[in-house]
């Protein structure tokens, strides 16, 4: 009887068991945040997933200190209030006014981080949006000039790290907002290296990053918001299973506004100060996180990107993604998907075989190599 | 010191052994059926503080409204993002729920429409107010993420 009884209750501690901790690997800890104007979703995995997820968001919200055009006391604000006086910046701004050089000059100036007083004109930056007339843009289109942008290392760092001196031009103000997004996800992909931390999911707005695969051992499997069914959360382009990769979506749907029945998107062509009239309702870029020449910012170069390629349009996008000595030495190794006005989703063939069309979209697939084809 | 009398176990005591396995078997094989967890959650927070936590059926009984940044946000059930007022469930039988209006500027929360699957939010930023649905069954045929 003792023995039976001693089965009997080692049976009910292991069925009643069943609850009991999980497994260090698929332990998970995820936090929503409220910064750089989007909503962010920190997933992350792992015994130390807790201290992980709050350290990602202590990046974010250490990162938008510096960097925020509308948080009054930032770099980014007090440099753009200096009237082209010199002023120092940290190690961060001064990282991304580099890249900002560098994608700004592989695009053709498509991606343009002076635009910023144009945006302001639109009323993209305080949520007061209006149609800024012809006169009011051909004034501000000069000082879109990323040119005029002069920036000196300097080595006294006084012990707080590298720093530069920046001077904007008469008039021109920065926004690193088309950036800012991706280098925080460059920054939060060492956190998680950090931490040991196997698999994370973090969603930066439109920026992904897919870290390790899901507990299933199964890619992520990353939506495609369709352009053309904003109002539908499930309704989406195709879907891709990433693994270990960046990807950035931009869109004219994304933000935008309504005025005498014509809709207005916050993605401003630099070149005429208009919102991108491309062809294209959606860009996304997707790169590995081991990929590039060793600078270590595949997404910030994804988040560029995305928005330069979706002013440029498919011809030039794809033209772009072919000629990899069009990329500098800030470029590395990406693909695309396209979502065209006139009902197609292009795929670059790096993508070909981790992109699932979503068949109630009613949008035709093509897949485009490097050749040409 | 007078020794405990020696203890045998009865057929009683046997009953009650097996009576505590049946009930641990029943409660295992309805948390294998079930999952960890039941039903959808909706759950609000205002500026980083969860303020209100409740089912989507809840809704029923006529929409909630919540304060942020000096805006307000009326959350209601949904049947498409089309009608978001309506009260009915959406035809798939889910429970879905938008936000029906809002004085902020952008309206990018009722832009958003319904949402019905654990995972999904509705956020204004405005008003620093996110509604997210928590729980319910696991989706593996879901997406885990959603670029735009």
């Amino acid at each position: 009887m003792k023995r039976f009884t001693a089965y009997v209750f080692l049976l009910a501690l292991l069925l009643t068991g069943c609850g009991g901790p999980a497994d260090p690997d698929t332990a998970q800890e995820s936090i929503q945040v409220l910064a750089m104007d989007t909503a962010m979703l920190i997933t992350t995995y792992g015994e130390r997933s807790p201290a992980a997820a709050y350290a990602c968001e202590d990046v974010i919200r250490g990162l938008e200190a510096k960097l925020s055009r509308t948080l009054a006391d930032s770099e980014v604000s007090r440099l753009n209030a200096a009237g082209g006086e010199p002023m120092e910046i940290g190690w961060d701004a001064y990282s991304l006014l580099e890249r900002a050089a560098a994608y700004s000059s592989s695009t053709g100036g498509a991606f343009d981080i002076t635009v910023a007083p144009v945006v302001s004109a639109w009323g993209f930056t305080e949520d007061s949006f209006r149609v800024p007339s012809q006169a009011e843009l051909d004034r501000l289109l000069p000082l879109v000039d990323s040119s005029q942008v002069s920036v000196t290392p300097s080595l006294d760092s006084n012990g707080d790290g590298p720093k530069a001196m920046v001077t904007l031009g008469p008039g021109q103000a920065i926004d690193l907002g088309g950036l800012a997004k991706g280098y925080a996800a460059d920054n939060i992909l060492e956190v998680l290296q950090e931490y040991d931390v196997p698999r994370a999911n973090i969603s930066l707005g439109g920026n992904v990053l897919a870290y390790g695969d899901r507990p299933d051992g199964t890619p992520w499997r990353v939506g495609i918001q369709d352009p053309a069914r904003v109002g539908e959360q499930n309704a989406f382009a195709g879907v891709l299973a990433l693994t270990d990769s960046f990807a950035v979506t931009s869109g004219g749907y994304q933000r935008y506004f309504e005025q005498d029945g014509k809709t207005y998107h916050h993605i401003i062509d630099p070149a005429t100060g208009y919102p991108a009239d491309s062809g294209l309702t959606s860009v996304t870029v997707v790169a590995g996180l081991g990929e590039g020449d060793g600078s270590g910012f595949p997404g910030t170069m994804c988040d560029a990107y995305s928005t330069a390629l979706f002013i440029m349009g498919e011809e030039r996008a794809l033209a772009f993604w072919r000629d990899e000595t069009m990329w500098g030495e800030e470029g590395c190794p990406f693909d695309l998907v396209l979502v065209t006005e006139d009902g197609r989703v292009v795929v670059t063939e790096g993508l070909a075989d981790r992109f699932t069309l979503d068949e109630g979209s009613g949008y035709s697939l093509e897949t485009v190599s490097r050749n040409g084809q | 010191m007078k020794p405990f009398p020696k203890l045998r176990p009865t057929a009683w005591d046997g009953l009650v052994v097996l009576c505590v396995a049946a009930l641990a078997i029943v409660l295992a094989l309805f948390q294998w059926r079930t999952g960890p967890s039941q039903g959808l959650t909706a759950v609000v927070s205002v500026d980083g503080t969860e303020v209100d936590r409740f089912s989507p059926e809840a809704l029923r009984e006529g929409p909630r409204t919540y304060t942020g940044g000096g805006y307000t946000l009326e959350v209601a059930l949904s049947i498409d993002y089309e009608h978001p007022a309506s009260s009915a469930l959406p035809p798939s039988g889910q429970t879905g729920l938008c936000v029906a209006a809002s004085d902020c500027p952008t309206q990018d929360c009722v832009h958003t429409g319904t949402i019905t699957r654990s995972g999904q939010s509705i956020v204004c930023l405005p008003a620093r107010i996110i509604v997210r649905l928590e729980g319910g069954e696991p989706d593996v045929e879901g997406v885990d993420a959603v670029l735009g």
